[in-house]
C-alpha cells in the first residue's frame, strides 16, 4: 500500500504490521523477496555473431550495424577503426565473408554489410581529423617492409600503440595491392591517398622507391630498427608454362593490373585479348581489358563450369553482363604466333584437385584448337619474390616460415600478409591481410614489452542457430541494393562501377541486422518482465540489470529475447551470492530482517514527545 | 457559473516497433508505478498487463482493484508492490467504486480542492468481476460515462479460488467446474461471452478496445487511448494464467501472440466518434488453432470435433474481421481433416478395450 502523500509520524516510520514503508523501483515491496521460487536463473550472456567470427580481423560488425542504426554514425566508424584502418576501401573491395556468414542469409537475404562499411568509411573520409590518434610514444622504432594492406594495417596498429613507424615501399606510390591489384573503377585512387594520408597522420614516415634487398639489406634492418614487419606480398606472377610464353603480346595479370594502378603502363591492347585464370584477379583483368579498349574479351579456365571457378559469384555475373565470354575446361599448352602472339592452342584440361605441383590434368591426346587472339593476360597466381631473405626462414613453398604468432624464429621480426598465408587455406583476400597486419602488430608489441605470446584463441559460441533467437520480432525485408552503372556506359571509363549507399539505404540497411546473441538494449525483456524485476538505469547495451532477490525464473525474458542474447542458467551453477535450502523464507532476510532487527533494539530508544 | 478548466494528461502515443524491419521498443517511459515483491505465479499474465498498462499511465494514477488475482496475491498483509494509490474494492462493485473516485476528482477540481491534472483513474477488474459479477456496475460506471479507464484483464477464469469456470472460458476448456468426462467430452460447452463487443454495443459513447500481451505496444497504446479519452473507456485484455491454461511459463508472451494468430482473441477498437469498429489490426500470420491449443494442458482432453468446433468459432471471428480465410483454416474445419486425432466415439471404444 502507498503511503505517497501521506504524513506518518516518525514513530510509526518503523516498518511493522500494518503499516509498511512505500514500495520504490530500487527495493521493490521488500517483504517478499520471491528470489528463492527460482531454479533458472536469466543471465545476459553475449555471443559472437558469425559476421564479427568470419571477418578476416574481426570487425565489430553487429556493433557498428546496430550504432548505425540509431543514427550514432561517427561512434560507428570509430568502432570500426579499431580493426580496420580504411573502412571506405574495405568497403569498396572487400569479398566480405561476413555476407557470406550472415544469419539472415539464411532467413531472406543477407545484410549488405560492405555498403554499410563503405557509408562509414566516406563519412569518415570527409572529417577534417581522423578519430584516431596515435598513441604515447615508446622511442622504439619499427620497420614495415610494404605498404600493401597488412603493411598498412600493422603500421597502423603499431602508430597507436606509440612506435616510431617507417614503412619502405618499392613502388614510387604507396598502397601496395590496394592500388596496383585494384582496377580504379572499384577503387578510386583519391580513396587510397586519403587513407594514406590518414596514416601518415598518424606519425608514420612512408619510404616509396625503397626496395628490401637492393637499397636497404637485411642486415640494415635488423640493425636499424628494433624490429620489423615483414609484409612484402607476393609479387612475381605465376606462369602456365606454355611453350612460347616469352612473346610480345603476353601480359601477366598482376603486373598488367598494377603498371595501370601506378600510371606507369605503356600498354596497348588489340582488339582480341584471352584472360587464362579463373579467379578474382583474371576477373579484375578481363574488365580492365575492355575498358583499355580490347573487343572481343575471352575467359579461358579450366575450371569446367563457372560454379566451380574460385571468384565471387556477384564479380562474375557483373563481369558477363560487361559482355565478357567464358571457354570452360581447356589449358593452353602453347603460345603460337612469329615474334607476336598470334593464336593460342588450346588442350582439354581439368583441374584434378590434387595439392602437388600440377594439380591440372592436360588431356594432351585430344586434338588441339587453335584460338586466334591480338593478346593474352595470364593471371594464375602470384609468387613471393624473398632472395634477400636468410635461407632459414623460407619454406619449401617459397613464402616465409613463421610460427603461429607470425613471428620468424626467435627475432623481433615478424611477417604478415599474402607473403606467409599462400598455402594456408585462408583464401588471399585483403581483409585476411588486414587481420593478419593486425595480430602481428599485437604479437610484435607484446614481444617488445617482454610479455608472453597467446595464441589466437577461438570463438566458442558463434550463433549459427536461428532456433537460438526469437524469429518472431523480425519481419522478412529485402536487402536494399546497390545501384551500379548500367554495363553499356562501363567500358572505356574508370568510373566506380558500384554506387554508394545514401544515409537512408545505410540505416534502412542496418535495421535489417538481427543483432545475433548480442544484445542491443531493444528493452524487450525490460518490457515483458512480469514482477517487473529487470531494471535499466540507461538505456544501453548490457546496462540492464536483474534484480535476483524477486525474479521467480518464468523466463518469459529468455523466450522472448530478440537477439538470443539471455540464456537460462540452473541455480545451482551459482556458488556464490545464493544461498538456498539454507534459509527458510528467502534468498536475503529483506524486510522481515531488517524489521525484527530494529523492533530488538525499540525499547533502547527513548521515549518521545507525541 | 464559470466553467472550469480540467487539466488533463494527453499522454503520447508510441510507435509501434513491429512494422518496422527491426526489432527495437520505442523509449518507454522510467517510472514504475508496479514494482518487484509481489506474490502472483511466474509467468503470470495479469502481472503482465500491469506492469504495462501501469507504465503506460504513468505516475499521476489511482488504481482501483476489485477482488481478483491481482487484489488476492498482490495485497497480503496490506504490503502491495503499487507505487501509486491503490484501493481495493468488492468485487462486485469495481464500476461504482471506480465511478466514485472520478467522481471525487471532478468535485474536487470543481471545488478548487484539487489542483494537478486529472489523474489517470484505472480499475483493474478480472473477468469474473467485469463479466459476472461485477458486470452491472461496470455497465453503470460506463453509461454514466465517468472520466476513467476500466480494464478487463482476461485470464479466462477465475484463477485464485482455484481455477473455477467464468463466462469468459472458451469453448473446451477445463476447470474445476467444468471437468471434462463421459458425459461431456469437451469439458466447457458454452462459448464465451463477448464482453467487449456487449460493452461497445451497450455504450456507443465510450472507447473500447481489445488488446493482448503479446502485442506490448499495441497494448500501452490502447492504454493511452482510453486515457486520454474524455469519459469512460473499456479494455478487455487478454492475459494467459498458467496455473488454469497449464503451460510453461516461458510461453506467457508468446501465447498472446498465438491467441490472436489463431483468431480466437479478434483485436479491435471502437471509434465512439465515428460509432465504428476499427479491425485493422493484423497479426503477422494467421494459423489453425490447434496451434495455440496443443500448448495448453487445459484442452489436452479435446477430440478431433471440438478442435473443429474451435476452428468454426475462429473463422466467424476471421469473417467478422473482414479477413479472407485461407483455404487451409477452411480445411480445419472438418474433424476428418484433422490427422492423429481420434473422435469421441473411437476414444471412448478405445478407452473401455484397454
Amino acid at each position: 500500500m502507498s503511503t505517497k502523500g501521506t504524513r506518518i509520524p516518525e514513530r510509526l516510520q518503523i516498518p511493522f504490521a500494518g503499516i509498511t514503508p512505500a514500495p520504490s523501483q530500487e527495493k521493490g515491496q521488500d517483504l517478499f523477496p520471491t528470489g528463492n521460487w527460482r531454479s533458472i536463473r536469466p543471465v545476459y550472456r553475449d555471443k559472437l555473431p558469425p559476421c564479427n567470427n568470419a571477418c578476416g580481423t574481426n570487425e565489430k560488425i553487429q556493433g557498428y550495424l546496430d550504432l548505425v542504426k540509431r543514427g550514432k554514425y561517427l561512434d560507428a566508424y570509430a568502432l570500426i577503426k579499431e580493426d580496420m584502418p580504411f573502412p571506405s576501401v574495405t568497403g569498396r573491395v572487400c569479398y566480405h565473408p561476413c555476407e557470406q556468414a550472415c544469419n539472415r542469409g539464411k532467413y531472406d537475404e543477407a545484410i549488405s554489410i560492405r555498403a554499410v562499411e563503405r557509408f562509414l568509411g566516406d563519412l569518415g573520409q570527409a572529417l577534417t581529423h581522423d578519430v584516431v590518434k596515435a598513441g604515447k610514444s615508446n622511442g622504439k622504432k619499427v620497420a614495415v617492409v610494404g605498404s600493401g594492406p597488412a603493411g598498412h594495417s600493422a603500421a597502423y596498429q603499431l602508430a597507436r600503440l606509440g612506435y616510431t613507424v617507417t614503412i619502405l615501399e618499392k613502388s614510387p606510390k604507396a598502397g601496395g595491392l590496394n592500388r596496383g591489384g585494384i582496377p580504379d573503377w572499384v577503387l578510386p585512387q583519391n580513396v587510397l591517398d586519403r587513407e594514406i594520408e590518414r596514416l601518415e597522420q598518424l606519425g608514420v614516415t612512408i619510404k616509396t622507391n625503397v626496395e628490401v634487398g637492393k637499397d636497404v639489406t637485411w642486415d640494415d634492418l635488423k640493425k636499424n630498427y628494433d624490429a620489423c614487419v615483414l609484409a612484402v606480398g607476393l609479387t612475381e606472377p605465376n606462369s602456365v608454362r606454355a611453350e612460347g610464353e616469352n612473346k610480345d603480346g603476353v601480359l601477366y595479370g598482376l603486373p598488367f593490373l598494377r603498371d595501370i594502378g601506378m600510371g606507369t603502363s605503356k600498354v596497348k591492347l588489340g582488339a582480341r585479348v584471352a584472360v587464362i585464370g579463373g579467379g578474382n584477379t583474371a576477373i579484375d583483368c578481363a574488365r580492365e581489358a575492355l575498358r583499355q579498349g580490347a573487343v572481343e574479351v575471352t575467359m579461358i579456365t579450366v575450371e569446367a563450369n563457372p560454379q566451380e571457378m574460385p571468384a565471387v559469384p556477384e564479380d562474375l555475373h557483373d563481369m558477363r553482363e560487361e559482355g565478357v565470354d567464358l571457354m570452360h575446361g581447356r589449358a593452353v599448352t602453347a603460345v603460337l604466333g612469329n615474334g607476336k602472339v598470334e593464336a593460342l592452342q588450346l588442350h582439354p584440361a581439368r583441374f584434378s584437385g590434387a595439392i602437388n605441383a600440377s594439380p591440372i590434368t592436360v588431356d594432351r591426346d585430344a586434338a588441339a584448337q587453335r584460338f586466334a587472339v591480338d593478346n593474352v593476360i595470364i593471371a594464375v597466381g602470384q609468387r613471393a619474390s624473398l632472395k634477400w631473405l636468410p635461407d632459414e626462414f623460407k619454406t619449401e613453398r617459397g613464402t616465409i616460415k613463421i610460427d603461429r604468432f607470425g613471428r620468424l624464429g626467435d627475432t623481433n621480426i615478424f611477417a604478415a600478409g599474402d607473403i606467409v598465408q599462400l598455402g594456408s587455406g585462408q583464401p588471399l583476400m585483403v581483409v585476411n591481410a588486414v587481420g593478419d597486419g593486425k595480430r602481428v602488430a599485437f604479437n610484435l608489441d607484446k614481444v617488445m614489452r617482454g610479455e608472453a605470446l597467446q595464441p589466437r584463441t577461438i570463438a566458442v559460441d558463434v550463433i549459427f542457430d536461428l532456433n537460438r533467437m526469437n524469429m518472431t520480432y523480425f519481419p522478412h525485408f529485402p536487402r536494399v541494393q546497390q545501384e551500379l552503372l548500367p554495363p553499356a556506359s562501363r567500358k572505356k571509363t574508370q568510373d566506380e562501377v558500384i554506387q554508394a549507399f545514401t544515409e537512408e539505404a545505410a540505416v534502412e540497411e542496418a535495421n535489417r541486422c538481427f543483432s545475433c546473441g548480442t544484445c542491443n538494449a531493444c528493452d524487450n525483456c525490460y518490457l515483458v518482465c512480469p514482477e517487473p524485476c529487470i531494471a535499466r538505469s540507461e538505456r544501453s547495451n548490457g546496462m540492464y540489470k536483474i534484480l535476483v532477490d524477486y525474479c521467480k525464473g518464468c523466463r518469459v525474458c529468455i523466450e522472448e529475447c530478440p537477439t538470443g542474447c539471455l540464456e537460462g542458467v540452473p541455480e545451482l551453477d551459482f556458488d556464490t551470492g545464493v544461498v538456498r535450502m539454507d534459509t527458510a523464507f528467502a534468498i536475503s532476510p529483506g524486510l522481515h530482517g531488517r524489521q525484527a532487527e530494529e523492533l530488538r533494539n525499540l525499547g533502547d530508544r527513548a521515549a518521545k514527545n507525541i | 457559473m464559470a466553467t472550469i478548466e480540467v487539466q488533463r494528461q494527453l499522454l503520447p502515443i508510441l510507435d509501434s516497433p513491429n512494422q518496422g524491419a527491426r526489432f527495437y521498443n520505442p523509449e518507454l517511459p522510467s517510472s514504475e508505478p508496479f514494482v518487484p515483491g509481489h506474490r502472483t505465479c511466474a509467468g503470470c499474465g495479469p502481472s503482465i498487463q500491469y506492469r504495462m498498462t501501469s507504465k503506460a499511465a504513468g505516475d499521476n494514477t489511482i488504481l482501483v482493484g476489485p477482488t481478483g488475482c491481482m487484489y488476492v496475491a498482490n495485497s497480503s498483509y496490506l504490503c502491495t508492490p503499487y507505487n501509486v494509490p491503490w484501493a481495493h474494492t468488492q468485487i462486485g462493485s469495481a464500476g461504482s467504486f471506480t465511478a466514485g473516485v472520478a467522481a471525487a476528482y471532478e468535485a474536487m477540481i470543481r471545488k478548487g480542492k484539487w489542483k494537478g491534472a486529472f489523474p489517470n483513474i484505472i480499475c483493474e477488474a478480472g473477468d469474473g468481476s467485469a463479466s459476472d459479477i461485477g458486470l452491472a456496475s461496470i455497465s453503470g460506471a460506463l453509461y454514466r460515462n465517468h472520466d476513467c479507464l476500466i480494464i478487463c484483464y482476461d485470464n479466462e477464469q477465475y484463477a485464485n479460488t482455484g481455477i473455477q469456470a467464468s463466462s469468459r472460458t472458451p469453448y473446451g476448456g477445463m476447470t474445476t467446474f467444468s471437468p471434462p468426462g463421459p458425459e461431456v467430452p469437451e469439458g466447457k460447452k458454452l462459448f464465451p461471452k463477448d464482453l467487449a463487443r456487449m460493452m461497445a454495443a451497450g455504450h456507443p459513447h465510450c472507447y473500447v478496445a481489445t488488446a493482448s500481451v503479446g502485442y506490448p505496444i499495441d497494448l500501452m497504446n490502447k492504454v493511452r487511448k482510453g486515457l486520454n479519452h474524455k469519459g469512460a473507456a473499456y479494455l478487455m485484455v487478454y492475459t494467459p494464467c498458467q496455473k488454469g491454461f497449464v503451460y510453461e511459463t516461458p510461453r506467457s508472451i508468446d501465447l498472446g501472440r498465438l491467441v490472436v494468430e489463431c483468431g480466437l482473441y479478434p483485436m479491435w477498437e471502437w471509434n465512439p466518434e465515428k460509432r465504428a469498429f476499427d479491425y485493422s489490426f493484423r497479426p503477422a500470420s494467421m494459423r489453425p488453432v490447434s496451434e495455440y491449443l496443443k500448448l495448453q494442458g487445459r484442452f489436452g482432453h479435446l477430440h478431433a470435433e471440438h478442435i473443429a468446433t474451435l476452428q468454426k468459432f475462429a473463422n466467424e471471428q476471421w469473417r467478422m474481421m473482414g479477413v479472407a480465410l485461407p483455404e487451409a483454416l477452411i480445411h480445419a474445419t472438418d474433424a476428418k481433416n484433422l490427422v492423429n486425432m481420434a473422435a469421441a466415439a473411437e476414444a471412448e471404444a478405445v478407452a473401455q478395450t484397454l
